[in-house]
């Protein structure tokens, strides 16, 4: 799991604490929720990120390393927490972020990025797309939208509401939202899980679609303990996403994992069932895994499986047609961390996922607190084929490109 | 520390403050830092905190929340307005450096007794650490300004203090203000090393 967990708020614990003045020890943050006795010394916790970015020079990016032929460089810097991607028509970069209230325009001028503060105030809004001129924008609440917006990134429009009350408890855990333009013309969007492992109320947990024309709702798979990253198959139009599975269940369980959704209503098994084949030890009881829709692949345990797309572009080499790459922004709940990097993902004839890390070199020490200098959040096919990926720890977005020897 | 030389340390830190007129003096310079927050960041005003060896992301995530009008203080946020990230880093660099001094303040035997329990039954520790010594964007408390702590606590507990992630103002909560005084005295009386 990522950094999300601290975000665990207070809500809940709030009112359990109200209700349990006289009680001996107060319920714990909730990044802690569901920890047995035994992990109550744990020293395990999640990481913040440099709100205030760190200089390129100070970073050690001669230890990141891609395979033979591709390069990466920095390709824009001094955007803080940079978090979700989207790209403009016109080819400006749209960056979100979650801890911070804004979302910034980097626009590319002869070779050199200029980084906007596009718009300001919003409330956690990590979920950003582009489609057909507009930029929408998920914020914790509500989904607006920013027509003809590169036209105006220097005097940008008011927010248009797509749609308003996607938060109506204020929740606690994963009240930040990804945000998708499907093949239908619909806007994708998740609402996690309250909390690390809790039963989820009845839009909780859950993938759901708006139609931006009439601002209807409904939900379109459930059992998604949080996703922060789809995409949809260039083939078969099908929705892929990553999800986190639930946290203090040890080193090596559950695995996060990763998801083909073939129809619509699918249930992947929050909070009974996890990674399709293990029990929860709580919610599981009386339950069976059978009942619920299995994930494509299993990424690792604690990984942290963000941003994800599928490869379309011609840059790369031809066999990395429709391979998905995935942004791993954990682990945290782990003694031995692991992932920081960019994996890609393929499937074989029989449907098997073959994995393996694509850009490494983030993770420096995995015993260490901190494990790593760096942490890729979402990543974006450029129009030439090279792909950005964004590092929320530093405030960075990177460009990975390739050149045939 | 007396009376009088608290009033003029204050008056130091105003009088600094009046300097700053708009594109005046550089706000990211350390000295002025110190007018308010102490030699090398040591502050000998109770209301204001002590930066030095405090962890250098938790000194650059205050000023950005400052800057970015998150948090709010009619003298921090005129300070913090005028600062790119780049001088953030820097500031929170010089004064993670330097050494922090030993503690002016004398922990109450109660609260001494007290504290260690209250600081675990609160979850105190889960993050700032068992010595309350801090890491990584979670400030050290370890030695900190009494009033300082005492002011924050009552903040959080009012959801009037802002706060990246939320923990806090769910620590806080449970608190009553017998427990945010003792906390405040223990904390205040630890070494910072």
């Amino acid at each position: 799991m990522s950094s999300c967990k601290a975000l665990a708020a207070a809500f809940l614990t709030t009112f359990a604490a109200a209700a349990l003045a006289q009680a001996p020890a107060a319920p714990p943050p909730s990044w802690q929720q569901g920890r047995t006795a035994e992990q109550d010394k744990s020293t395990l916790h999640p990481f913040a990120p440099h709100m205030t970015g760190r200089d390129v020079k100070e970073l050690s990016l001669d230890k990141l390393k891609v395979p033979a032929g591709f390069k990466v460089e920095v390709w824009a810097d001094g955007i803080p927490e940079a978090r979700s991607l989207a790209l403009g028509d016109k080819g400006t970069v749209f960056v979100s972020n979650r801890l911070a209230k804004n979302v910034y325009a980097v626009v590319d001028k002869n070779g050199k990025r200029e980084v906007k503060t596009l718009l300001k105030g919003l409330n956690a809004p990590n979920g950003i797309a582009f489609s057909k001129g507009t930029l929408y924008v998920a914020e914790r609440n509500r989904i607006t939208r920013f027509d003809n917006i590169e036209s105006a990134l220097d005097n940008p429009p008011e927010a248009k509401v797509v749609v308003d009350g996607l938060d109506p408890q204020n929740q606690p855990g994963h009240f930040w939202k990804f945000l998708a333009m499907g093949p239908d013309g619909k806007l994708y969007y998740n609402v996690g899980a309250p909390g690390n492992i809790v039963m989820p109320s009845y839009f909780q947990a859950a993938i759901s679609r708006v139609d931006p024309k009439t601002g209807v709702v409904e939900e379109y798979v459930q059992g998604v303990r949080n996703s922060v990253g789809f995409d949809w198959d260039p083939r078969t139009k099908n929705l892929w996403f990553t999800n986190h599975g639930r946290d203090w269940l040890g080193d090596d369980s559950p695995n996060d994992t990763l998801h083909h959704v073939s129809h619509k209503g699918m249930n992947f098994g929050y909070p009974f069932c996890h990674q399709g084949d293990i029990l929860d030890p709580d919610f599981g009881k009386g339950r069976s895994c059978s009942s619920f829709d299995k994930p494509a692949a299993k990424l690792g345990a604690h990984i942290a499986p963000l941003g994800m797309r599928f490869y379309t572009g011609s840059m790369f080499p031809p066999e990395y047609k429709n391979n998905i790459f995935i942004a791993m922004h954990g682990s945290w709940n782990r003694t031995t961390k692991q992932g920081y990097n960019l994996t890609r993902v393929r499937f074989d004839a029989n449907g098997k996922a073959k994995m393996e890390p694509f850009l490494t070199g983030f993770l420096q020490d995995e015993k260490a607190d901190p494990p790593m200098w760096g942490r890729p959040v979402d990543v974006l096919q450029m129009k030439d084929g090279s792909l950005l990926f964004s590092d929320d720890y530093n405030g960075i977005l990177y460009r990975v490109s390739y050149a045939k020897k | 520390m007396n009376r009088s030389f608290r009033n003029a340390s204050a008056a130091a830190c105003a009088a600094a403050l009046c300097f700053l007129g708009p594109g005046t003096a550089r706000a990211a310079d350390p000295q002025l830092c110190a007018a308010c927050h102490g030699p090398e960041g040591n502050s000998v005003i109770p209301a204001n905190p002590s930066l030095a060896g405090q962890p250098e992301q938790s000194i650059s995530i205050q000023l950005f929340q400052f800057r970015e009008g998150n948090r709010k203080d009619p003298q921090m946020s005129p300070m913090a307005e005028k600062l790119s990230n780049k001088e953030m880093n820097e500031l929170a660099a010089y004064f993670s450096k330097q050494k922090a001094a030993a503690p002016a303040r004398k922990t109450s035997p109660e609260s001494a007794a007290a504290g260690p329990k209250l600081a675990q039954q609160f979850n105190c520790v889960q993050c700032h650490g068992p010595a309350l010594r801090g890491q990584q964007h979670i400030p050290r408390l370890a030695g900190q300004q009494y009033d300082y702590v005492l002011v924050q606590l009552r903040k959080f507990k009012a959801r009037q203090r802002a706060d990246l992630d939320g923990n806090m103002t769910a620590a806080a909560e449970p608190l009553n203000d017998k427990d945010i005084e003792t906390l405040a005295d223990y904390v205040a009386g630890l070494s910072p090393q």
